[in-house]
């Protein structure tokens, strides 16, 4: 009984802040990114090629992404009841990984966010980029 | 001559090249310099209303809400491979002067912190806050060449790639020949 209370009260307090965008939701299937690299194009971005590299930027405390296959870029904030979205030990586990999730996207200013519930599959590194493009950035 | 010493300093003041707080391009694709005012938030909060005390104590995004009310997420500080929560954690829920570069690619604007200040007159901090706390917590000289190149000497980095390797798909393997 206290939790509904609370869970209520929590709600009334959300929607007299008039707190952000509606949420969505949705199922997103695609590839655990770096977001950083991706967006800006400075390196190759993607796979396996990319991997190191983006274990060092989720570690660092970049926002990681989730591109979808419509190239699609969603940044997570949360996952599964989780909201450390500094260098989050789940996040760091499934990097560069083609994932299918479930949760709330919210879109604001041109941006979409991602609060994730669940995971719902887990295909670990499908894209198989390194042999085309080596080991990004440094080459090692 | 106390006179002419005052009027020199004051001319060596006012036409000394002043200390650079100003971005510097890194060639971004879509690159913009900029410098603005704005709120440090944090985005869950923002977003869904969901605010623990003090932005959530450095565990999550941070971002900066302009004067139209426009929301910025600040994806990158002036360290190699870090984001910006430790430099903008200081200043959550104040308003700050935000200086960096804003990138715009596949229809999307994000912004890399290179200074930040408390508006409208703080003192100008580089956005490199991230190497002394990750010094501090390795227990190394923030100078160190280990502080300097900490991606290669995180010990959550290091584990991860001990384990699932560089590729992510396996200890030891690696690209085709």
């Amino acid at each position: 009984m206290k939790s509904l209370f609370a869970t209520l009260a929590g709600a009334m307090i959300a929607l007299t802040l008039g707190a952000g965008p509606a949420a969505a939701r949705v199922t997103v299937t695609g590839e655990v990114i770096d977001s950083w690299c991706y967006l800006t194009e400075i390196m190759y971005p993607l796979g396996s090629a990319h991997h190191q590299c983006a274990i060092w930027c989720a570690a660092g405390g970049i926002p990681v992404g989730i591109l979808d296959d419509d190239g699609q870029v969603y940044i997570v904030l949360k996952i599964e009841g989780d909201s450390n979205s500094v260098a989050n030990p789940t996040v760091l586990d499934i990097q560069s990984h083609r994932v299918t999730v479930e949760g709330d996207a919210f879109e604001r200013d041109g941006i979409t966010y991602l609060t994730i519930d669940r995971v719902i599959n887990d295909e670990g590194i499908v894209n198989l980029t390194a042999d085309e493009y080596g080991i990004q950035p440094f080459g090692e | 001559m106390k006179k002419f010493l005052l009027v020199s300093f004051a001319a060596a003041l006012l036409y000394a090249p002043q200390p650079s707080h100003a971005a510097q391009s890194w060639d971004l694709i879509g690159e913009e310099i900029v410098r603005f005012d704005a709120q440090v938030v944090d985005l869950l909060c923002e977003l869904i209303g969901d605010c623990p005390e003090n932005c959530g104590g450095g565990q999550r995004q941070l971002g900066l809400v302009n004067a139209e009310g426009k929301l910025i997420p600040v994806f990158k500080n002036a360290v190699p491979f870090a984001g910006a929560v430790v430099e903008l954690l200081d200043f959550c829920g104040k308003t700050v002067t935000a200086d960096g570069l804003f990138s715009t690619n596949r229809g999307t604007t994000i912004f890399s912190l290179q200074f930040v200040r408390e508006a409208p007159s703080g003192k100008w901090r580089k956005s490199n806050r991230f190497l002394r706390k990750w010094a501090e917590t390795n227990g190394v000289e923030v100078n160190s060449n280990a502080a300097k190149t900490w991606f290669r000497n995180d010990p959550r980095i290091k584990a991860l790639i001990a384990k699932d390797g560089k590729l992510g798909l396996g200890p030891g393997v690696l690209p085709a020949e």
